[in-house]
């Protein structure tokens, strides 16, 4: 198939499409709203449904339902939205369910803003709902990489039956890129090979999903399966990618997202000036490529690690956990819809190093 | 032997150009370079009104620095209002339409819902003197065959209220474009014409890519496009952001 040129919020509604999901419920808000704009008329040309719910709390219950069934089902929201729909997320997490959540975060807290944010990852990544679970978190950094992850964060949420959720920054939605589809579109999945959907009892004892366990050992039990889940994501999922990464480096970079492309256009400038510089992008969020910014962080070569993030600072208690105090832990961030520019990136490496630009 | 980009650039004999077309056709580069290239090789002032009214970001009010270091006016909504997700359609605008006064640009929202803005002022539009231009980008998903680009125009005229008086071909995959798929959306615009009877006004395309085409083959003028809303990323050597974050209203 040709290369077509999409808007990262039409390309994931595409994206899932391909994936073989057909069951959408969503609330429109900024920078979200073109997948939903998209998928009312794409949908229905592949025999899919999108439900608009009436308010976010609403479109959480209806995937909860819909997940019930055994069908691929997702949502995409923005930040203010994804908060409202937190309680089912723990909902469905409690009754082993699979769903895919988009977030396409914007400057936050509150409505914030409209602009760009990478603001809520504490809350994807520690899980904003209550409870003992976890969900795996994957952030794209280009439309085409958004397109490639949301299609296995459906394949994820199905083999752990547990929900996943992808987040970008408002940009990784409303900017265009060139993007390649796979020429194999999957067929929707059969809820009735699952094993455990509700797919009618006839023929077979009923089953129940549900969240709520009054008996203690009953509930501890849950509790423990979703704690092993949680072991084979750390063991199974972890995605990374490294960029510029040598014995040369005096500076290791860590920044996910768009945040990461402009971290790169700094580190080839600064390499131009003859500075050093590596790069580790996390493309799983949870679980945390926890090994790899270590191993890398605690290299001979390297003086500093710098967080770079559109927040005042979260992903950088990550990597600060992870170098265990083996190395500074530096942070550089912008907020409230402000993306740091590269250049910003080469001053703040150049402070570091006291370096005159 | 290659044509320089630009040794024929459009020319207007109407006042006033409405640049609209598909999500992603690419019309904001466009109107923005329309408007620089205009203001700088003529006597007469050069007004661009940021008219999407529905898109949050990538808009042509994010340019205000460039266009208005240039001498262009542009019309957007100020301070606060800059970056709203409203629709907001600023009341200068239909004076704008109503004027006598050099060249307006229209930078028209995507599609049908994008052209609702001025399906309201239709009526203000004095006949004849208005140029209505479809931009076209064959790898856009909705316009890559002519069905498409001629419902994605009935649609557009539907909601407009307006007449289309030509096109633009306008095709590209941002910087994967080379001079194929240049050539793939010409013939897509060629037919189009065809099929709609609208003349292709010009073609548009980066800079890089005209300069090593014989442009003389389009046999229509040319309009050599350098990107002025560019990803932060893309941001070189000490170039700030094109977004005026520090700005008052």
């Amino acid at each position: 198939m040709a290369k077509r040129l999409m808007k990262g919020n039409e390309a994931i509604g595409e994206a899932a499409i391909c994936a073989g999901a057909r069951n959408y419920f969503a609330y429109p808000i900024t920078p979200q709203s073109e997948v939903a704009e998209y998928l009312c008329w794409r949908l229905p040309e592949v025999g899919g449904i999108f439900v608009q719910a009436e308010s976010e709390v609403a479109v959480g219950n209806m995937l909860f339902g819909a997940a019930a069934s055994g069908k691929r089902v997702f949502t995409t929201s923005s930040s203010p939205g994804i908060s409202l729909m937190q309680e089912a997320i723990s909902y469905m997490a409690g009754a082993h369910l699979p769903a895919v959540i988009l977030n396409i975060m914007r400057g936050g807290p509150g409505l914030g803003g409209i602009l760009p944010s990478q603001s809520d990852y504490f809350q994807a990544t520690k899980t904003g709902g209550h409870g003992d679970y976890r969900v795996i978190v994957l952030a794209p950094s280009s439309v085409q990489e958004a397109v490639d992850l949301m299609i296995l964060a459906f394949d994820l949420a199905d083999k752990y039956r547990n929900p996943v959720m992808m987040i970008g920054d408002g940009m990784i939605g409303q900017m265009m890129e060139s993007v390649e589809f796979p020429e194999k579109y999957r067929e929707p999945n059969k809820p009735e090979e699952s094993g455990w959907a509700l797919t009618g009892a006839k023929g077979r004892d009923s089953r129940i999903i549900k969240s709520l366990f009054l008996d203690p050992e009953k509930l501890e039990e849950n509790n423990l399966l979703l704690a092993e889940k949680c072991k084979k994501f750390m063991a199974n999922e972890i995605r990374h990618e490294l960029y510029k990464v040598s014995d040369r480096n005096r500076i290791l970079i860590a920044a996910y997202g768009t945040m990461a492309r402009i971290c790169q256009t700094a580190i080839d400038e600064l390499e131009a000036e003859g500075v050093s510089v590596g790069l580790f992008r996390p493309i799983s969020l949870f679980p945390f490529p926890e090994k790899v910014i270590h191993d890398e962080a605690v290299k001979k070569n390297i003086e500093k690690v710098l967080t770079v993030e559109m927040s005042v600072g979260q992903m950088v208690e990550d990597i600060e956990r992870c170098v265990q105090g083996r190395k500074p832990v530096e942070f550089y961030g912008r907020t409230g819809g402000i993306v740091p520019t590269p250049n910003e990136v080469k001053g703040k490496v150049r402070e570091l190093l006291k370096l005159t630009a | 032997m290659a044509g320089t980009a630009g040794d024929c650039y459009p020319s207007f004999s109407k006042r006033i150009i409405a640049l609209v077309g598909g999500f992603g056709s690419g019309k904001t580069e466009v109107s923005i370079n329309l408007a620089k290239y205009l203001v700088r090789s003529h006597n007469f002032p050069v007004t661009l009104v940021d008219l999407d009214l529905v898109n949050p970001y990538f808009r042509s009010r994010e340019a205000i620095t460039e266009m208005e270091t240039l001498g262009v006016e542009l019309i957007a909504p100020r301070g606060g209002k800059f970056y709203a997700d409203l629709p907001i359609l600023l009341p200068q605008v239909r004076g704008l339409i109503e004027g006598h006064e050099g060249m307006l640009i229209l930078d028209v929202g995507g599609d049908a819902q994008g052209t609702r803005a001025l399906g309201s002022m239709s009526g203000i539009f004095p006949q004849g003197k208005y140029e209505m231009l479809m931009v076209l980008n064959s790898r856009r998903p909705q316009t890559f065959d002519v069905v498409g680009c001629i419902k994605t125009m009935d649609r557009i005229a539907h909601s407009s209220k307006l007449r289309f008086t030509g096109l633009i071909s306008n095709t590209h995959l941002i910087d994967e474009t080379d001079e194929e798929i240049l050539l793939e959306g010409f013939h897509l615009a060629r037919e189009v014409s065809r099929e709609s009877g609208l003349p292709v006004v010009f073609v548009s395309a980066k800079r890089g890519i005209l300069d090593r085409m014989d442009t003389a083959i389009f046999g229509c003028p040319v309009l050599p496009l350098d990107r002025s809303l560019l990803k932060p990323w893309e941001l070189k050597e000490n170039q700030d952001r094109n977004q005026p974050n520090n700005r008052k209203g």
